[in-house]
């Protein structure tokens, strides 16, 4: 393979882990509970200023992975229980306004606490070198951001298939009355999605500062509109679904990008957006979206 | 046989609507009693306050417990109510189409900490309905009709019910799986297991009832054993399809 398509690959594989993490987290909040949280975004940003504080420290990397993933889900579980379990049962669009809201609060209070300027995020160095093998290179970022995620997702997956809190987050999602009926406190399965959801995007905000080398306050609208993006490209609701939309999205960022004229590298945000339009209008409920079969 | 449950007075209102008006009745333990009555008439809207998931508006129900303490299960959340015993296997089957026919029946052992008693009921559950046993690894949404209302009893089962309350189970179904589920009803009384039945089929379910009630607009009109109501010129008439 040449350098220059393993490089694309790899490229997309970092980008679309990115994408994924989020998305993952939309997922399963709105698999649960119906809700768009607009304010998974900003959890990739407190994620990326919890390593930046935890960095200066000096504590070893694998301690700030576990300090920003239990800051993510503590964050996560106090959103849905300050905000969001008050405002549970009401019409879907007040939800809806509420992760907005949600959303415009995290990004100002952190303005006014670190102002707006950008801040230098910078792996060590030795995580910043490349390394080659059978003549192609990539660089060490973009494998460990790889690497975390694919650990990351495939916990989840033992979690949500195997245990106890895992199939009753699949049976809350999909139907919620029976859920109760089998006695499962609703309210502490959804808290589990919210804190579970948002400390992968937590930990997307550590390695999207690590890959891209600045971080400010509101860095999380991107990555939260592209992984909302990925999830409907998915199928909203569905973990697998929005684990391979941010892949794919990633993926066909980067080839867009890499294999077009460099004129058109401006536009990879039109051309993210346009695919979201594309897929809306061929598979409406996603590309993954999972049909039973409804017999009666 | 004392009461197991015992409701009285139960005022519930849907929005504006009330749907059940001042409804009393009485679940003796180890018997099954009957709820018939036309659509609408409040039988699924009983079976939903009592395992919490309506509020009503007043009145009471009060559920013996394992260890003979009374609880008012109006008070109570659902989790806490299954928790005692008093299982609801709702209308329309309510199986989780997405999951397996096994993750189904571990949501019925939700609440249950003791997992070696749970296989062994499993055991009982698939000796009970072996399709469920042969089907165990598929998606619950791709059984027939008939076999997802086993999985909702066994599922229910898996509660370890001290009252099963059963709304419509043999709606929908073909004859012979009707057969089945009324097959299974009796299997379990003979068991000891208290049950609460909602049926369309009065027919059949005076057949098997010890006890049951008759509602009209969300009112007990009448009651009796079984045999009494199964004999009435009233309910013959209104429910089981004698000639006026």
């Amino acid at each position: 393979m040449s350098q220059y398509l393993f490089q694309q690959l790899v490229n997309g594989l970092a980008l679309g882990s990115l994408y994924a993490l989020v998305a993952i987290g939309f997922s399963m909040i709105y698999g649960i509970v119906r809700l768009i949280n607009f304010a998974q975004g900003d959890l990739v940003m407190i994620g990326a200023f919890t390593t930046l504080a935890l960095a200066g420290s000096g504590a070893p990397w694998p301690i700030i992975l576990a300090v920003v993933l239990v800051v993510g889900a503590l964050a996560g579980a106090t959103i849905e229980t300050l905000v969001f379990r008050p405002i549970r049962g009401a019409p879907q669009v007040t939800g809806f306004i509420a992760t907005l809201a949600v959303s415009v609060i995290i990004q100002n209070a952190t303005l006014m606490l670190l102002s707006g300027q950008q801040r230098n995020f910078l792996f060590p160095a030795e995580m910043r070198r490349r390394v080659s093998l059978g003549g192609v290179s990539a660089s060490v970022t973009d494998l460990v951001i790889i690497g975390v995620t694919v650990l990351l997702i495939a916990a989840l997956f033992l979690v949500v298939q195997r245990t106890r809190l895992g199939v009753a987050m699949r049976a809350t999602a999909e139907n919620l009355m029976a859920a109760r009926l089998m006695g499962v406190a609703v309210n502490r399965t959804i808290l589990a999605a919210f804190a579970i959801g948002s400390a992968l995007a937590a930990v997307a905000g550590l390695l999207w500062g690590g890959k891209f080398g600045q971080i400010d306050p509101l860095m999380g609208l991107v990555p939260g509109l592209k992984a909302f993006v990925a999830c409907v490209i998915g199928g909203v609701g569905s973990i697998g679904g929005a684990m391979l939309g941010g892949y794919i999205l990633g993926m066909a960022e980067v080839l867009f990008v890499g294999l077009l004229p460099p004129a058109y590298a401006g536009y990879r945000d039109a051309f993210v957006f346009g695919l979201l339009i594309v897929v809306l209008l061929v598979r409406p409920s996603g590309l993954f979206a999972r049909h039973v079969d409804e017999r009666a | 046989m004392p009461n197991l449950l015992e409701v009285e007075g139960l005022n519930v209102f849907r929005g504006a609507t009330q749907v059940l008006k001042d409804l009393s009745l009485a679940v003796a333990q180890g018997e099954l009693t009957a709820l018939i009555g036309a659509n609408g008439a409040g039988k699924s809207t009983t079976l939903l306050t009592l395992s919490g998931l309506i509020r009503p508006r007043s009145g009471a129900a009060a559920f013996r417990a394992a260890d003979g303490a009374r609880l008012q299960l109006t008070r109570l959340t659902p989790e806490r109510i299954v928790r005692a015993g008093v299982v609801h296997c709702p209308e329309g089957r309510q199986i989780f189409r997405s999951l397996t026919v096994a993750e189904n029946l571990r949501m019925g052992a939700y609440i249950r900490d003791d997992p070696a008693a749970v296989r062994a009921e499993t055991d009982a559950v698939h000796a009970l309905f072996p399709v469920l046993a042969e089907r165990a690894r598929q998606p619950a949404g791709s059984l027939s009709g008939g076999e997802q209302m086993m999985l909702a009893i066994g599922r229910a089962l898996l509660s370890r019910p001290r009252l099963l309350m059963l709304d419509e189970p043999s709606l929908g179904l073909a004859p012979k799986a009707v057969d089945t589920i009324f097959e299974v009803i009796e299997t379990l009384i003979a068991r000891g297991v208290t049950i609460l039945l909602i049926e369309q089929n009065a027919a059949m379910a005076l057949e098997i009832a010890h006890r049951g009630y008759v509602l009209e607009g969300g009112r007990v009109t009448l009651s009796g054993t079984g045999a009494d109501l199964a004999a009435d010129d009233r309910v013959r008439r209104a429910y089981l399809g004698a000639a006026a």
